[in-house]
């Protein structure tokens, strides 16, 4: 147990000096992207105001505007795809995990599959906060035109279902009393939600109206100096992502010791006021 | 009720084959429940009804919504979309429904003790829940179509030039084969919660989610017609008998872990 909080530690520690550090690089090293790195389809604004330096802002929004020199925006890339990713990842685990206690009746992996779905909530929520912050800057010209570009993308679409189904796996959790009812109910939803997944986004792009989100910078390449913070930006999140895995797998053992605890208390007072 | 155990008394062994009793054979297994839930529905009625007459109030509050539209307005454009409103609504009604009977009932407990494969419980209970809102949207369907597209198509005649109504058919039943398959095993999950319907609600539409909307496009491509309407419509029933084809296989497998506790 105490290996394990330092290992915890140091986890947090490192994920966090690198996360930090990427920040820092995605605004001081990290090259500035200028081969379209953000999608102009017709109606679009990619806009910069409000949030770049005077002398770096667009023409006023005209519907017309061709900005090909994102500032802000493109900073963004260094943690919403990270998060993005390891968010995929993490519910892949959960769904792992999920399966293993299907296959095993051990509770250990229920508790291992539920903090997956924990971490999995936590990142999915930082990927469409930092998600709409990009999308703030580079597609929309004001906050009214987000439903238009959140039904008709299949990576948000696909996002909006992974929060509901996270959402709706601690709802299941919550309504089932049993312990084993609640465990293998919801290790079953999370092996169908995992299946969902990959169904809601090629069905959405099969679907879809318009395509806006960028996905330039990954198919072009990158440069040395794009790459180097984005992969240090995964590396820390992982580390963070991972530090906070086990620091609540820990904190689940204790609560379980102490309400083992606190039944062999309760066993003794009634022996005792026999 | 009355005829099952005549049933399983006609398929009980010989005397020769010894104290043990032979199981019976998967398909019997299957007849035998697809028939307690015919007779149990025939005799009560109640999932029907209670389903069709859902239906046709879904269709009041369209007719609400809708009322100031006024003649210009293209109720075509949005059919496919509130048609697809409607099974959803309904269809989550009778999953609640078809498993309430057999929880507060004791029904499921005897059905576990009783010497039946349980993928064949399954099996069964999909089948009668998707023979159920077959006959409802036979029904329902129609009504649809009249106070709603029909009206539509003759204001609008020659903007619209609808497919045949076939097609429509094999969309719809290919989305009631996906709610069946994949809601029972749902239904089964939150009718042992303490919300109950509206747990199913929480975990169905999620799931469901990527299947509507194939059928939406699916049904918009038949109801609007038009160039080149036809392969949409493969395209999108090809994904739904594709996401119909994982996700029943997906709750065939595991629907032995929701009984099994």
């Amino acid at each position: 147990m105490r290996t394990e909080l330092k290992i915890a530690l140091v986890l947090a520690i490192v994920g966090g000096v690198l996360t930090t550090a990427a920040f820092v690089m995605a605004f001081t090293t990290a090259a500035m992207q200028h081969h379209n790195t953000v999608v102009n389809a017709p109606g679009f604004i990619d806009t910069v105001y409000e949030i770049a330096p005077p002398q770096l802002q667009p023409n006023p929004p005209d519907g017309t505007v061709n900005y090909h020199n994102p500032w802000f925006s493109q900073k963004i890339f260094y943690f919403h795809v990270p998060i993005a990713q390891l968010s995929l990842l993490v519910f892949a685990l959960a769904a792992l995990f999920a399966g293993m206690f299907l296959k095993t009746r051990d509770p250990k992996y229920d508790i291992r599959s539920r903090i997956g779905m924990e971490t999995t909530l936590i990142f999915t929520i930082g990927t469409m906060i930092s998600g709409s912050m990009w999308t703030r800057a580079s597609w929309i010209s004001s906050w009214g035109e987000m439903g238009r570009v959140l039904l008709s993308e299949p990576r948000l679409v696909t996002y909006t279902v992974m929060l509901m189904f996270v959402v709706a796996y601690f709802v299941l959790r919550k309504s089932v009393e049993d312990e084993e009812k609640r465990a293998s109910y919801s290790a079953v939803f999370t092996i169908l939600a995992f299946l969902i997944v990959p169904f809601s986004f090629a069905y959405t792009r099969l679907t879809q109206q318009i395509q806006a989100h960028p996905t330039d910078v990954l198919q072009q390449g990158m440069d040395t100096s794009n790459l180097i913070p984005f992969i240090v930006a995964i590396i820390g999140m992982m580390a963070l992502g991972y530090a906070i895995y086990i620091l609540r797998v820990a904190e689940e053992k204790k609560r379980a010791q102490l309400e083992h605890i606190k039944e062999d208390i309760e066993d003794k007072l009634a022996t005792l006021a026999h | 009720m009355d005829r099952l155990p005549q049933t399983s008394v006609q398929e009980t062994p010989t005397p020769d084959t010894g104290s043990t009793l032979p199981k019976l054979s998967g398909w019997r297994q299957y007849k035998a429940l697809l028939r307690k839930d015919i007779a149990q529905e025939f005799r009560t009625k109640e999932m029907v009804t209670s389903m069709g007459l859902y239906g046709m109030l879904v269709l009041v509050i369209y007719y609400i919504a809708l009322s100031q539209t006024g003649l210009g307005f293209d109720i075509t454009r949005i059919a496919a979309g509130l048609l697809l409103l409607m099974i959803v609504f309904t269809s989550m009604l009778g999953l609640n429904r078809s498993l309430i009977h057999e929880h507060d009932q004791g029904q499921l407990e005897a059905l576990l003790l009783a010497p039946i494969d349980r993928p064949i419980i399954f099996l069964a209970k999909a089948t009668t829940n998707l023979l159920f809102l077959v006959v409802v949207q036979l029904v329902v369907v129609p009504f649809f179509y009249v106070m709603f597209v029909a009206g539509s198509l003759t204001i609008h005649l020659g903007e619209v030039t609808p497919g045949p109504w076939w097609m429509l058919a094999i969309a719809l039943l290919l989305g009631s084969i996906g709610i069946a398959g994949v809601g029972t095993l749902l239904a089964t999950i939150s009718v042992n919660t303490k919300g109950r319907d509206f747990i199913l609600a929480v975990l169905f539409i999620p799931v469901m989610f990527p299947l509507l909307l194939v059928l939406v496009s699916a049904v918009n491509a038949v109801i609007l017609g038009g160039s080149g309407y036809e392969a949409t419509f493969w395209t999108m029933c090809a994904a739904a008998m594709a996401f119909n084809a994982v996700m029943i296989a997906a709750a065939y497998a595991l629907y032995e872990f929701i009984l099994g506790v």
